[in-house]
């Protein structure tokens, strides 16, 4: 690319403007309509990651000071005040999908009266066994209805809202308990999907089981275990 | 990239002396699942070099310590981002600050600039050492600027650290604005070339 863009008038184009941006020199319009790209242009903000990238050892030079007590005091105000102290502090994984699954409940209800019923097929009156998870995560617009279907040995996934980032692919995971996540596959992109159950596992899909969603590099994690962040969470219930 | 450890490991708790890269991933990704203990020790680990970061773009104490306390209330709400990111995690946590201080140091119309202290303010040169620790990301923009003229490099290097705009460049070196946009802009064309060599 640089080659083509240095023989443009402005020398440079948007990777040029993508540095300025990094290094910080913009006047305050140009610099909140660069941070606008970076939301809305995958190639532009890649562009400032790269140049953050290179310009990162010049951080070196940044010493660094011990701030007052006081800073991270009005930081837990900030945060966490609202919250009852038993919320306020979870203690590991489990507590805070305690946490999330607080929030996601009025998201879960309107959920459910918008996509699943239509979805289901299933007359009201003839219950088919089916569950029903909703997934959603605190700080993630990643977000997806599953339905589980025991005849059927599949789990349906609709795709609410929220993207994959290039390269990287969601990795469902069922959860039991206390147990470690066991992988039921990389989700395939589209909007409505659908995964198969291995039927030594089906029997362990019952309603209180966690289904969760990490972002894995492309084709799913390497390890067998989750190793990026959680993207979407909820129980599995029925209907 | 560096191989991330698992998301859902939350077993043993990072030992409050010295953190690397890694235990500072797994601090990131914890907090990213709004784990506070992991927030905690995150912020222990990384305030200081953060509030470093926030002292020299803004260059008024008070003014840094707010700074420092919307920089990690960010971090809680975006630490998921990371996931998304190429750089490394100490490199990650200080662009989102120095990114952050440098919004904060345009909005504000700073009164007088005075021009006379900050030439006074010399830039350390980068510790040899802590360039070693950083590991991993490339040490080639050192290289690269040793390129360039010498008072060109020095005012990237200026730039990038104490956050200047274009307008404060100009003043400092006592060009036109559109003088000093242009020198700058054919400094980074350079960079470029070199970095990408």
């Amino acid at each position: 690319m640089s080659i083509a863009d240095d023989h443009r008038p402005d020398e440079g184009g948007d990777d040029l403007v993508a540095a300025e941006f990094v290094l910080g020199v913009l006047p305050v319009e140009e610099r909140a309509a660069a941070a606008r790209r970076i939301g809305a242009e995958p190639d532009f903000l890649h562009a400032v990651e790269r140049w953050e990238g290179h310009f990162a050892p010049m951080a070196s030079a940044y010493a660094p000071v011990e701030p007052p007590a006081s800073v991270k005091a009005a930081i837990d105000r900030r945060l966490f005040s609202q919250q009852p102290a038993a919320a306020a502090r979870p203690s590991s994984f489990w507590s805070s999908l305690t946490f999330w699954r607080g929030l996601a409940a009025a998201a879960v209800a309107a959920l459910l009266l918008a996509v699943a019923i239509p979805y289901m097929g299933a007359p009201v009156g003839e219950p088919r066994g089916q569950l029903v998870a909703s997934l959603v995560a605190d700080g993630s617009d990643v977000r997806y209805l599953a339905v589980y279907d025991p005849s059927a040995g599949e789990v349906s996934l609709s795709h609410v809202s929220g993207e994959r980032a290039a390269g990287k692919d969601f990795q469902l995971w069922t959860i039991e308990g206390g147990n470690i996540p066991v992988s039921m596959g990389v989700i395939p992109s589209g909007q409505a999907v659908r995964l198969p159950v291995d039927p030594a596992f089906a029997g362990k899909l019952t309603a209180g089981v966690k289904l969760a969603i990490s972002l894995e590099p492309a084709g799913g994690s390497p390890t067998g275990q989750p190793t990026g962040p959680v993207v979407s969470v909820g129980d599995l219930f029925r209907l | 990239m560096e191989p991330r450890t698992s998301a859902f490991a939350t077993g043993s708790q990072t030992p409050a002396g010295s953190a690397g890269p890694q235990d500072i991933v797994k601090l990131i990704v914890r907090t990213s699942m709004k784990d506070r203990a992991a927030f905690d020790l995150l912020y222990r680990h990384t305030s200081a070099k953060l509030f470093g970061v926030c002292l020299r773009v803004l260059n008024d104490r008070a003014e840094a310590e707010e700074a420092l306390q919307e920089v990690f209330v960010k971090i809680w709400m975006k630490a998921d981002r990371f996931a998304v990111s190429d750089l490394s995690p100490i490199s990650w946590l200080v662009a989102v600050a120095r990114n952050h201080a440098i919004d904060r140091v345009r909005q504000r119309r700073r009164a007088t600039v005075d021009i006379d202290e900050a030439l006074d303010i010399a830039d350390p040169a980068p510790d040899p050492e802590a360039a070693v620790a950083a590991g991993g990301e490339t040490q080639r923009i050192h290289l690269c600027l040793d390129e360039l003229e010498k008072d060109r490099a020095e005012a990237v290097r200026g730039a990038y650290l104490r956050g200047e705009s274009y307008a404060e460049l100009a003043e400092r070196y006592r060009v036109p604005l559109n003088t000093m946009r242009t020198w700058l802009r054919r400094s980074l064309l350079k960079l470029r070339e070199c970095l990408e060599r």
